[in-house]
């Protein structure tokens, strides 16, 4: 199961890129914002790109779908395991923060389907 | 030429492959077409195979659908053989997914219907649209129970892969074993010929 730790020096953090024949399922998401300077709203994005159609003869690239937000106070951590079960990534697996904060940490681990 | 294998109901030992091997027999029945002459009627013996591995992946809005051409066409997937002595046996399965897939061969004809004229796979209509469709818990990936045969200049097969409504979008990954067969023809003995696999034309399974 692979996993990585960034800190949120930007406002979107790339975590995992499009494996193509599989979905990315998060296993594991752990906010650590003890040092942070202020309430961190965290939003764990999946941006794709969606295939030509029946329907969509022309898919927008970089289509980004907000999979599940959580808010973790300054000087708190919260970590998130079962509660992922049903989360599945179909493209890049990437965290949003509302507010840029290099003290915030986010670890986000994953198994592919 | 469409095969859905059922879920067995005992096991033996030693197991029975599902692919295809070196000195199996085939037969392709009277009702091929005088197009396909070099398959027509005849028997043959499997003298070589080579497996490939292939997956082709989709990203799919709900309600929407994508239409994969597996022939050689030009915007086809190129999974037909190029040769009259090879024969493709072709397992795919689908990796678990919100999704449908319809079967037509050739291009609008479908593979999967009833008799009753109006009983045909029918996405806009809430009780159709799961006439005759495959999900991927019929035929799951890493173990495939759909298998197609394909020989040179074999009419396009069309695989409609769907998603169906309750998801914004889906990706489906369908899973392909191509089982590239040699075949070198044969007269069959009685013995052999109880031993061959019929491989039908599309137009039977429409009587």
């Amino acid at each position: 199961m692979p996993s990585i730790a960034k800190a949120m020096e930007s406002t979107t953090v790339i975590f995992a890129t499009e494996k193509q024949n599989a979905k990315i399922i998060p296993s594991v998401l752990v906010v650590d914002n003890y040092n942070g300077s202020q309430p961190a709203v965290i939003t764990l994005q999946d941006c794709f790109t969606p295939s030509v159609t029946n329907g969509v003869s022309s898919p927008t690239s970089g289509t980004v779908v907000s999979r599940m937000i959580t808010t973790v106070d300054n000087g708190g951590l919260e970590i998130l395991g079962p509660t992922l079960e049903d989360v599945e990534i179909l493209g890049q697996a990437r965290v949003l923060i509302e507010t840029m904060d290099s003290s915030c940490f986010v670890t986000l681990g994953w198994d592919f389907e | 030429m469409i095969q859905l294998l059922p879920m067995p109901e005992a096991t033996v030992t030693p197991g029975v492959p599902k692919y295809l091997q070196e000195g199996n027999f085939v037969t392709f029945t009277d009702r091929w077409p005088d197009t396909l002459s070099w398959v027509k009627g005849k028997s043959f013996v499997i003298e070589k195979t080579n497996q490939v591995p292939y997956d082709l992946h989709y990203i799919i809005p709900t309600n929407d659908f994508k239409d994969v051409d597996l022939s050689n066409s030009s915007d086809g997937e190129k999974m037909y053989p190029t040769n009259t002595k090879t024969l493709y046996q072709v397992g795919v399965g689908f990796k678990p997914a919100d999704m449908l897939c319809d079967l037509f061969i050739p291009a609008g004809e479908y593979c999967q219907r009833l008799e009753y004229a109006s009983m045909v796979p029918t996405l806009s209509s809430n009780t159709l649209r799961y006439l005759g469709a495959f999900n991927s818990t019929d035929t799951p990936y890493g173990d495939a129970r759909l298998f197609f045969y394909f020989v040179y200049r074999l009419e396009p097969l069309i695989m409609r892969l769907y998603v169906d409504y309750g998801i914004d979008y889906e990706k489906i990954v369908a899973g392909f074993l191509v089982n590239q067969c040699y075949m070198r023809q044969v007269l069959l003995t009685p013995e052999q010929a109880a031993q061959s696999d019929v491989i039908r034309y599309y137009t039977e399974l429409r009587w």
